[in-house]
């Protein structure tokens, strides 16, 4: 079954982003929200751990997170709205918010 | 037919409820019959070491509730061997009977519960 | 598609907000909450006591106007209100202590957790920063 991953916290100095990575089904899928989207930023460590997923991998982040932290998506990771949120839970078969 | 939920316990037994709370979801699911199993990582798997006294800090003992799975049905406890590994922990060696699993194992166990609650 | 939600942050993290954001766009989208299920310290988002500053959201006040307005289901775990002192009028009495919630929201166990996430398409936990 197919999961997609919640991830809210901060990739630096937490563990839930490293063991969500390392725990990825290869069908599973990862939305960034909060502080979980700075792992797209620049040259850093998480982000360039994103950019070595497989090509195609399902990689969201939350337009708002995105925007209130003057962050932009590289191209293999999609943009979502909150309606493009619900969406996703429907695609995937079950969701997992690393709370 | 009920659908399975994996509980992922994260926590410390010393960082608040949270470690507690999250038990009691596992326990009540067990209450109703409810196919309910517990995965312990990161810092989750420190409630399975030994010797720890929780009257020390004034606290009740995780571990009866831990010991108490069983009772409501919960019998599949599974642990990460690289969080025991990072803590010094022996998977020969903790508070509770625990299948280690390695990540590959993991990725299966996580793949075929039909729910996963992750605290 | 039918979405239990369960919410485990207080009024003030901001995946409470996101849970209330993704909430409404759930129902705007035709789709249906079975259940709103507030564990932890997501119980005070049921609470009338926080006091928001009047420039910020009021993440309990919305949260009861949503509810209202859809008539959802909502659930605070009685355990986990009792711990932190969000009291119905009921719990009060028994422990001479002031009410803090009331009607929509029912006190009920973590019982009704697992029936949500049974009933549901979709369980979507809400909690941390």
């Amino acid at each position: 079954m197919t999961t997609l991953h919640l991830l809210s916290h901060s990739p630096v100095g937490d563990d839930r982003f490293d063991s969500c990575l390392r725990l990825l089904g290869s069908r599973d899928g990862v939305l960034l929200t909060g502080d979980a989207t700075y792992a797209l930023r620049g040259d850093s460590l998480p982000a360039r751990e994103l950019a070595a997923l497989p090509k195609g991998f399902p990689l969201f982040a939350l337009d708002e997170d995105l925007h209130a932290r003057g962050l932009s998506a590289p191209a293999h990771c999609t943009v979502v709205d909150y309606p493009g949120f619900v969406e996703l839970c429907g695609r995937f078969d079950k969701v997992n918010g690393w709370l | 037919m009920a659908k399975s939920m994996l509980l992922v316990c994260r926590q410390s037994p010393w960082s608040g409820s949270g470690a507690r709370e999250a038990l009691d979801i596992a326990l009540a699911g067990g209450a109703f019959d409810l196919p309910v199993s517990l995965l312990f990582l990161d810092d989750g798997v420190l409630q399975l070491a030994t010797a720890q006294q929780a009257a020390a800090v004034q606290q009740k003992d995780l571990s009866a509730n831990l010991r108490a799975l069983p009772m409501f049905g919960v019998d599949e406890l599974y642990v990460d061997q690289r969080s025991l590994d990072a803590r010094g922990l022996s998977a020969e060696a903790l508070d509770l009977p625990v299948t280690p699993l390695d990540d590959a194992a993991l990725r299966t166990l996580l793949d075929r519960f039909d729910l996963l609650v992750t605290l | 598609m039918k979405f239990a939600i369960a919410l485990f942050a207080p009024p003030h993290a901001p995946s409470s907000r996101r849970a209330l954001r993704f909430a409404e766009a759930a129902l705007a989208g035709g789709h249906q909450i079975v259940r709103l299920f507030f564990y932890q310290d997501g119980v005070h988002n049921a609470s009338t006591n926080p006091v928001t500053p009047q420039d910020e959201l009021d993440l309990p006040a919305a949260w009861r106007e949503l509810v209202e307005r859809h008539s959802l289901d909502a659930v605070v775990c009685i355990a986990a209100a009792l711990r932190r002192g969000v009291l119905d009028e009921g719990e009060a009495q028994r422990y001479q202590r002031s009410a803090s919630v009331a009607a929509p929201w029912e006190l009920s166990g973590l019982g009704q957790l697992h029936e949500a996430a049974q009933l549901a398409d979709r369980l979507v936990c809400f909690g941390g920063p």
